[in-house]
């Protein structure tokens, strides 16, 4: 059973990380509270990071399968060896050439990302989604908690600079999936209390995918709340203009019951 | 060849929706959605067969874009025969794919290979490469862009005939 503390022990472990890696909307890195540079390496270098970073949960992979899966015909051992030294010097500029690494560790020619000095925000805000949808039954306060924290950590797609690339498609996918759950969660929550919050939280839900039909029902609802039927009938249109438009389909009977209630309100 | 080896990765999105419709009987849809990945480009669907017709396109333009202007006749030819070989397999295979992705009713993955069979067997009709052999890539991407509109004023068609059935029903 998860607490209040577990939210604010994941949000703590942030202060206490010597490097902080910001994945959603941007990317960056913060080492020992500096931000670095966009340019801090050569593309290969900041690529073969960005690959650790994905594959962090995984077994240490050998060097030849991060070299295919990344490169592929286009990588080389040398280039494997340059980019990982590129990313030491950034990190550990005083690090000994053979010296032991703080954020890799490496098994004859397999290398991982050792997490224990890192704070990552897309892991962060996949737990705390976790800590949600796991509490959502008996526990709604944490739950609740714990998707609004997730919901703030959504700055926007993961690494928005490697979309083209598609060692990053399944991570982003995941992501952005958890993100729209956490925002109907939360918005499905507030809609009565704080209703103008929860139409906000929509429209973000939009953003993110804007065929999300559930996210329309939702407005339409709290435009009511609202007193505005004139938007909530307006949020209709959209919702069938956009459903027409890219399936072919009409919205499901649980939006056009709503429909049917403000039209004969 | 300007390149030999390339890459077309595709992300495939399955929405599930379960509700009860006017008669009160349960139903099921699905909503997808298909990414390429290289291309940044994404399209909705409600039937498979227009992801299948997404996949297909992307892969024509990877291939027509490998090929060089001064290339034989015979070396474009054969390297449509073996891309278009390439998609036949994918559209067979794909079935299975889906079938152990979403788990889904007999009934409707019957009718999701229903539909992608007929599609494999409708693009290879379409794709006759020996009538492509004089063709310039100007000339093909035309036809492509006319059967994709022909496709779609089909499926438009079929849309509107199935609002009429549901009336007169």
């Amino acid at each position: 059973m998860y607490t209040i503390q577990h939210i604010q022990d994941l949000l703590s472990a942030k202060e206490k990380a010597d490097l902080k890696i910001y994945t959603l909307g941007k990317f960056n890195l913060e080492l020992d509270g500096q931000l670095i540079s966009d340019n801090w390496g050569r593309d290969k270098a900041i690529q073969l990071f960005q690959f650790f970073l994905i594959s962090r949960n995984r077994t240490a992979l050998h060097k030849e399968q991060i070299i295919d899966r990344l490169w592929e015909e286009d990588g080389s051992d040398q280039d494997f060896k340059v980019s990982l030294h590129g990313i030491n010097k950034v990190l550990e500029p005083n690090k000994k050439t053979r010296g032991q690494s703080k954020y890799f560790i490496r098994q004859g020619s397999s290398y991982k990302m050792n997490l224990d000095h890192v704070w990552i925000d897309s892991q962060t805000m996949e737990s705390l989604i976790e800590i949600g949808n796991a509490s959502l039954s008996n526990q709604p306060d944490v739950a609740m908690e714990a998707f609004e924290q997730a919901v703030k950590l959504y700055k926007g797609v993961f690494l928005p600079n490697r979309i083209y690339e598609d060692w990053t498609t399944t991570e982003r996918e995941k992501l952005q999936m958890l993100a729209l759950s956490a925002h109907i969660s939360l918005a499905s929550h507030l809609l009565e209390d704080q209703t103008n919050e929860a139409i906000r939280l929509m429209e973000e839900a939009l953003n993110i995918d804007h065929t999300w039909e559930e996210a329309y029902r939702i407005q339409m609802m709290g435009h009511m709340l609202n007193g505005n039927r004139p938007q909530a009938l307006r949020t209709y249109k959209k919702c069938v203009e956009v459903l027409e438009e890219e399936f072919g389909i009409s919205p499901l009977p649980a939006t056009k019951q709503i429909y049917d209630s403000i039209k004969n309100a | 060849m300007s390149k030999q080896v390339q890459t077309a990765s595709f992300l495939l999105r399955f929405t599930q929706n379960i509700f009860e419709d006017e008669k009160g009987e349960s139903n099921v849809q699905w909503r997808g959605k298909i990414s390429h990945v290289q291309g940044n480009d994404q399209q909705s669907f409600s039937e498979i067969s227009d992801a299948m017709e997404f996949i297909q396109k992307r892969l024509s333009e990877l291939t027509l874009s490998s090929i060089e202007e001064d290339a034989t006749p015979e070396e474009k030819e054969g390297i449509l025969n073996k891309s278009m070989d390439i998609w036949k397999r994918l559209a067979k295979s794909y079935p299975k794919m889906v079938v152990e992705a979403i788990k889904d009713p007999k009934a409707q993955v019957s009718q999701i290979q229903e539909q992608i069979s007929s599609k494999a067997e409708e693009f290879a009709d379409r794709l006759q490469l020996e009538s492509l052999k004089p063709m310039t890539k100007s000339d093909f991407n035309d036809l492509t862009s006319q059967m994709s509109d022909l496709a779609k004023a089909v499926k438009s068609l079929q849309r509107k005939v199935d609002k009429m059935d549901k009336k007169i029903r």
